[in-house]
């Protein structure tokens, strides 16, 4: 068969073979790129133990007000934001596609509120002196050092990823993506939100004062 | 456009409400822990286990691996649990590295 004889509700490739993984190309491809990063960020985490275990003076900067709270109320958004991608999945599988916009800028939201939350902790640890390479408190300079490298490109994925789910809103919105490609990117984003689950008690609150 | 979900038997939001929920609890249990004045062993040992508890329930229900074919299971994790724990040679030199410390 030609690829003009194709049946257009198909995609290249499709009539030519069954995935033995029963789902598509993209999402495939989506869980390969997630196995990748959950390695990057495994080495980091690894890699912040490491520098810990092996420095005598490492020092616990944060106190529970207002660090660890603001890393709760962090964690609580992302994970509601989680909540809310599955609602503009299911709605998008359901065929309603406004309902599902709807919780696609919900979901791109929280992640923005996450990033603004995540920046202005930045700020106050600025303000007190932290920067990768110091230390205000005396002791290893590499506390701060491991704490921006791993929250930062954490950062560097929710902020991606809501710029990416604003781009799909868009497409969704003009009917050029399915529910498939918000599965897809559903994926990437509780990924986002799985990296964190680790973040917060490793780099918070083993850091605690 | 095929709106037709992929991933065959999704659950109902009723239970990925039951999982956001559990994963709250999850974090609210690590910050109680946290803050009762456990050894750093213990506490490490249990908030790394809550978070891989937190981290299984996201990828068996939230990311539906719990509903795909076996075989994407097992095309994926153990690989990636093999890596994670062939980096646990590290330790090693992180203790003698503490040593050499004065």
């Amino acid at each position: 068969m030609s690829s003009t004889d194709m049946p257009l509700a198909l995609e290249p490739g499709e009539a030519l073979e069954e995935s033995p993984f029963g789902i598509r190309s993209r999402k495939l491809v989506m869980w390969l790129f997630i196995i990748a990063d959950a390695a990057t960020f495994g080495a980091l985490l690894f890699g912040y133990g490491y520098l810990r275990v092996g420095s005598a003076d490492w020092v616990r900067p944060f106190a529970f007000s207002p660090t660890i709270v603001n890393a709760i109320v962090m964690t609580v958004v992302l994970l509601t934001s989680s909540l809310t991608m599955l609602a503009s999945v299911a709605a998008a599988q359901a065929g309603r596609r406004a309902a599902s916009l709807k919780w696609l800028v919900l979901t791109a939201l929280l992640g923005t509120a996450f990033a603004v939350l995540h920046l202005r902790e930045w700020f106050n640890l600025f303000r007190e002196g932290w920067r990768p390479g110091t230390n205000p408190m005396g002791g290893s300079v590499l506390v701060g050092g491991t704490f921006f490298s791993i929250t930062g490109l954490h950062l560097l994925h929710v902020v991606t990823g809501v710029v990416a789910l604003l781009v799909i809103a868009i497409f969704y919105r003009r009917g050029r993506l399915d529910a498939g490609h918000l599965e897809t990117a559903g994926l990437y984003w509780h990924f986002v939100d799985l990296v964190w689950m680790f973040v917060f008690p490793l780099v918070y609150l083993m850091n605690v004062r | 456009m095929n709106d037709t979900p992929e991933s065959a038997g999704v659950p109902r939001t009723r239970v990925y409400v039951v999982v956001w929920l559990g994963l709250l609890l999850i974090v609210a249990t690590e910050v109680t822990l946290t803050y009762a004045h456990l050894s750093p062993g213990k506490l490490l040992a249990a908030l790394l286990g809550l978070a891989l508890l937190e981290a299984g329930l996201a990828v068996m229900y939230f990311m539906h691996l719990k509903y795909e074919r076996r075989i994407l299971f097992w095309s994926l994790i153990p690989g990636l649990i093999f890596v994670l724990l062939m980096l646990n040679q590290l330790w090693f030199d992180a203790i003698r590295l503490r040593t050499l410390h004065p």
